[in-house]
């Protein structure tokens, strides 16, 4: 089976790969032109060229493939631009559609988000019945996942499967993604932040489920994927005790965090660097709501790995790549 | 190719990724030069498509600074070229 994987380069994307290859196949890697590839080149992989933003890219890089597997969805750094944001995300993700039909590809793997997820009535774990029917309204980031992952499936052309992460901990985060409060904590600062449920999931786990899903002749139409689901606030406080570094300070209150999230996007946007608290994590642990990830259990036969065992996983791959710094010899033992 | 001429390479494709002058091997890529993280990775993926290295990612994440992006460069050319 011939297979692309855009966003290869990216951390799901490589998780991706390996998986891709573990299973005994070669995936044609998409890139843009200014990707990262250094770790692509380690793998020896083909590489093709397919910018979201040129269908005919996107076209020629498809061309010959039976599945496409999408983590290239757009992520926003900030949620300042709500309008131009949606533009781009919905652009591109159109972009891929029409070049995916006029390449022939039988199946689309969309990897979408939790944040699409709405809460189940009466207060149960939400499970693939419960979708927001309309843009949640919580935040750019909310909402352009919740349009971009609609698009998908009214998609009639051919196939096409969402896959529903949490925050995924895992190797290859290189640009320190859905990680940033784990690693802020673990160098010892104290990172604002609200309370609320947050779903976590190891980054390989995906990965073998964006596989199967690419495999199973009548895969699940949307799948859930966490692992676990925690109060943001509790796991910090455990994970200051791994660290060994000191508790973080209270949580602040829901608005008080959208508000301080929205001034740090201002000044960033200003003079670069990172929010202390981006308005995508604040939106998601607020609107975070417990998941049942069923279905990926008993459709693609998936057993989450551990959260401890993805945390050392992905503390082990910090630390080599330099992100954290090396343990100190009383420490590792 | 000579040392001289990867190390103008080198400097050329940095200078097409910030709008700092002039360039000097002691120049952090951070610091003084304002590429992010990201920005550096891009780079170092660059050059190593630029002159057919194969580098590692734990190399390239030890690369903070202009002469170690050309030190890097020359290294694996070098190796390559035995």
């Amino acid at each position: 089976m011939s297979m692309l994987i855009l966003g290869a380069g990216g951390f799901l994307g490589l998780n991706l790969v390996d998986a891709v290859i573990a299973s005994g196949q070669v995936p044609r890697c998409g890139r843009r032109t200014r990707s990262n590839v250094i770790a692509l080149r380690e793998r020896r992989v083909p590489l093709v060229h397919a910018d979201l933003d040129s269908r005919r890219e996107l076209l020629a890089a498809m061309q010959g493939c039976v599945t496409v597997l999408h983590v290239a969805g757009h992520y926003p750094r900030l949620s300042l631009d709500r309008a131009g944001t949606l533009a781009t995300g919905l652009g591109q993700v159109e972009n891929v559609l029409d070049a995916a039909a006029g390449a022939g590809v039988r199946r689309l793997i969309y990897v979408s988000s939790a944040a699409t997820v709405a809460p189940s009535p009466g207060g149960w774990p939400s499970d693939e019945r419960h979708v927001f029917p309309a843009e949640p309204g919580f935040g750019t980031y909310h909402d352009l996942k919740w349009a971009m992952e609609h698009v998908v499936l009214a998609e009639r052309r051919f196939e096409t499967v969402v896959a529903c992460p949490g925050a995924c901990i895992g190797p290859w985060d290189l640009r320190v993604g859905t990680s940033a409060l784990v690693v802020a904590l673990a160098r010892g600062l104290d990172p604002p932040h609200p309370d609320g449920i947050i779903n976590l999931v190891d980054a390989t786990d995906v990965a073998r489920a964006l596989v199967e899903l690419a495999m199973l002749s009548s895969p699940p139409r949307r799948v859930l994927l966490s692992g676990v689901n925690r109060g943001l606030h509790a796991l910090l406080c455990e994970l200051a005790e791994r660290y060994r570094v000191p508790r973080p300070s209270a949580p602040l209150p829901a608005a008080e965090a959208i508000a301080l999230a929205d001034s740090e996007e201002r000044r960033v946007a200003l003079i670069g660097g990172r929010p202390r608290l981006s308005r995508e994590i604040a939106d998601l642990v607020v609107h975070g709501v417990p998941i049942d990830a069923h279905l990926a259990r008993s459709a693609l036969g998936l057993e989450f790995r551990p959260f401890e065992e993805t945390l050392d996983a992905a503390d082990a791959w910090n630390r080599r790549m330099r992100i954290l710094p090396p343990l100190s010899a009383e420490v590792a033992r | 190719m000579n040392s001289a001429e990867i190390d103008q390479r080198v400097v050329h494709m940095i200078s097409q990724l910030c709008t700092v002058r002039p360039i000097q091997p002691k120049d952090r890529l951070r610091e003084d030069l304002g590429l992010d993280s990201v920005c550096s990775m891009e780079l170092l993926s660059m050059l190593a498509e630029e002159f057919e290295v194969d580098i590692s990612l734990e190399e390239a994440m030890a690369v903070t600074t202009v002469g170690g992006a050309i030190d890097m460069t020359r290294r694996h050319i070098e190796n390559g070229a035995h």
